[in-house]
């Protein structure tokens, strides 16, 4: 075991240059790029003292657009503010410093720090993350296990048929497409139009509420489990038919047992391995939230935050959301190997 | 001297075979001759669709709009700028003094706003417009056409430079090993964690992208699946008789990494062709949708998406945007779905 406990704490060791390597190209790309949020600033100020010059004047001498002094103390003092003042490796070594201290800055738009706002995100990914994971392991694995059992039959032509249908539909797209016919826009009113909840669901009763949940969740839920119900259900179907032809199969097959108990008590254990593997992305669930879906069905959660931030160039969210996700991901992907380890005795790393 | 007579072996027996067994496959073949036939056609839009006449008979004397500008004076109209062809062919049938125009099989261009005063856009589809119109009026069937055509070019433009950059970088990894390899591998995990759809976006909401511009940020990211499948072959094959052989022969790295090496691991590069065509498309149909793809008024489906989500009661913005995405994608999953089997086919033996 010892080799292996090795070969982890190499992987965890190895999460500190790929986390350097992530941040440090982001961070360069956002304070290089011009237009960045102190330019921004500035702008908006010189548009404000040319408009209120322009009044006072009342549009006489019109000193002209921009070449409105903004005085040398206020632009040092922004400076400071957004942190221009020193050189950027300065700024990046000081920021990775703050985030190391467990502090990730503040945002600009918000006025608060990051993580608060981060933080506040959370339930919606966590909702939509567990629910459709939940979702689409009992749609997909069930369905794998059924097509692998009656390969080449017309069910399973059929069911492939639509697999690979899911495969072509984005699961934003298909959201859109739902929304758009049931969300009462055109056609049929079933569904709300997006959000996460109805406008004053606080003040609910308990019933209500988990039926307004409910309703809010149908759509966006949906439009998640199609995003892995392909794959998913390939990687079932494939992963069975593959055991099913191993020798023990034989084996079980030639002593006599009977067929249901060899394909669900011997073959499908194994089979289930690559599955379970997967375990590890549930990590994820905490950051379930592609800002399409999101944007898509207008629901404010962590993608949405992530994407906004770039447009208001809020950068220290922008920052603190890569910096969270890229902890997670890579948190996933170790996570889901210890998994193939412990399910599978097969698997020696080193 | 005369040389031996030497009967070459023919080394593409294989592939013919292959391409053989694919043309059995109905599903992903005639996708397959669906998609060609159509992304051909779509070459010629410009004289199937537009509001240009194709030719013009007037006075005796035949003009060819389509190729050229002609001031409207030039026929007859009263307009400033260029002459409204569609008016023309009306006038000219009414007036019936030999002068007539034809016009394309349907007359709308896709840049042009049809703003009509009845209504405001984005209108209904109807028999003049048979998708509808978009949030400017301009006719949606035709810049659906146009942007199968522009997604299409992007997808394939796309895909042969990441294959091109990742088949080279793999092989190289592949075949010297080593250091390179440690540190190359080292440099591509941290380059494959950067949520690249992100960066895209962080990239497209600073420079203004343009259609170049667009493949070339996605290609930074996009080559590096290749590169593992293009390493493992070249690590299996480089162990083989017949590569040492061609180093014993003298071949020189180069020769025997594309002659020799490269012919043998093509495998997962054509089967993987589809897939990535299908992952090019949707990211471009995404990042137009979010509005950080081509720039207007470039002809996009995911831009016509992002209207329709805005105008929620304009459900033909997003409808027909999506289902000419999914059924352009879905054939290409045939295709995808066929060359697999035609070229890696994977036997499951059921015991009973």
């Amino acid at each position: 075991m010892g080799g292996m406990t090795n070969y982890f704490i190499r992987r965890i060791l190895l999460m500190i240059p790929t986390f350097l390597g992530i941040t440090i190209v982001f961070f360069f790309i956002l304070q290089i790029v011009p237009g960045g949020p102190l330019e921004q600033e500035l702008m908006k100020l010189r548009m404000g003292a040319a408009e209120m010059g322009g009044e006072g004047a009342g549009g006489g001498a019109g000193s002209g657009f921009g070449d409105v002094a903004i005085p040398e103390e206020a632009l040092e003092e922004m400076k400071k503010f957004y942190g221009m003042d020193k050189p950027i490796h300065i700024r990046y070594i000081t920021w990775l410093w703050n985030v190391v201290h467990l502090d990730l800055g503040n945002s600009y738009v918000y006025s608060e720090p990051v993580w608060d706002t981060i933080k506040t995100r959370f339930p919606i990914s966590i909702y939509y993350g567990l629910f459709g994971f939940i979702l689409s392991y009992s749609l997909c694995v069930p369905l794998g296990v059924f097509k692998a059992i009656k390969h080449g039959s017309k069910f399973d032509t059929t069911s492939s048929l639509l697999v690979l249908t899911g495969y072509s539909i984005p699961g934003w797209a298909l959201g859109a497409v739902l929304l758009v016919l049931l969300g009462g826009g055109s056609f049929w009113s079933v569904f709300p139009l997006g959000e996460f909840r109805s406008e004053g669901w606080e003040d609910l009763a308990i019933g209500a509420k988990i039926l307004d949940q409910f309703y809010h969740s149908v759509l966006p839920l949906v439009a998640y489990t199609i995003g892995s119900f392909a794959v998913l259900t390939v990687l079932m179907k494939n992963s069975l038919l593959e055991n099913m032809g191993q020798d023990y199969v034989r084996t079980a097959f030639a002593k006599g047992l009977p067929e249901k108990r060899v394909i669900f008590i011997h073959a499908l254990r194994n089979s289930l391995i690559p599955i379970a593997t997967n375990i590890g992305q549930l990590i994820g669930i905490f950051l379930a939230g592609s800002y399409l879906i999101e944007k898509t069905f207008n629901i404010d959660g962590l993608g949405m935050l992530g994407f906004t931030s770039i447009l208001t160039r809020d950068y220290p969210v922008t920052m603190g959301f890569l910096v969270i996700a890229g902890i997670i991901k890579l948190l996933g992907n170790i996570i889901s190997d210890m998994t193939y380890a412990a399910v599978d005795p097969r698997i020696r790393f080193k | 001297m005369t040389k031996p007579e030497i009967t070459e072996y023919k080394s593409e027996s294989l592939m013919v075979k292959r391409i053989r067994k694919f043309r059995t496959i109905k599903r992903g073949y005639y996708s397959f001759i669906i998609i060609i036939f159509f992304y051909a056609l779509s070459f010629l839009s410009p004289i199937l669709m537009n509001y240009k006449a194709l030719v013009i008979s007037y006075n005796d004397k035949l003009y060819f709009p389509v190729f050229k500008y002609y001031p409207s004076q030039t026929f007859g109209q009263d307009r400033y700028g260029e002459a409204d062809y569609r008016t023309l062919k009306q006038q000219y049938k009414f007036a019936g003094d030999g002068n007539w125009v034809i016009m394309p099989i349907y007359p709308y261009g896709p840049y042009e706003s049809l703003t009509d005063p009845s209504s405001e856009p984005p209108n209904e589809p109807s028999l003049k417009h048979w998708f509808g119109t978009d949030d400017r009026g301009r006719d949606v069937f035709v810049r659906l056409a146009y942007g199968f055509n522009i997604s299409l070019s992007f997808a394939l433009i796309y895909v042969t430079i990441v294959f091109i950059v990742g088949i080279s970088i793999g092989a190289a990894l592949g075949y010297y090993g080593g250091k390179l390899d440690m540190y190359a591998q080292r440099f591509i995990e941290i380059w494959a964690a950067i949520p690249f759809l992100y960066t895209v976006i962080i990239i497209s909401s600073i420079l203004r992208p343009n259609f170049g511009l667009l493949i070339f940020v996605l290609s930074l990211f996009g080559w590096i699946g290749m590169t593992y499948f293009i390493r493992g072959e070249f690590y299996r094959e480089k162990a083989k008789d017949y590569v040492h052989a061609a180093i014993a022969m003298g071949a020189s790295d180069l020769v025997v990494i594309f002659k020799h090496i490269l012919p043998n691991s093509l495998v997962p590069v054509i089967t993987f062709g589809p897939f990535a065509i299908v992952g090019a498309i949707s990211a471009l149909v995404a990042l137009d949708y979010l509005g950080f793809g081509l720039p207007p008024p470039t002809a996009s489906w995911g831009e016509l998406v992002g209207q329709g989500m805005s105008n929620i009661f304009s459900w033909w913005l997003v409808v027909f945007p999506l289902l000419a995405m999914v059924v352009t994608l879905l054939m290409v999953v045939f295709i995808g779905e066929a060359v697999r089997q035609a070229f890696d086919p994977k036997e499951f033996s059921r015991l009973r």
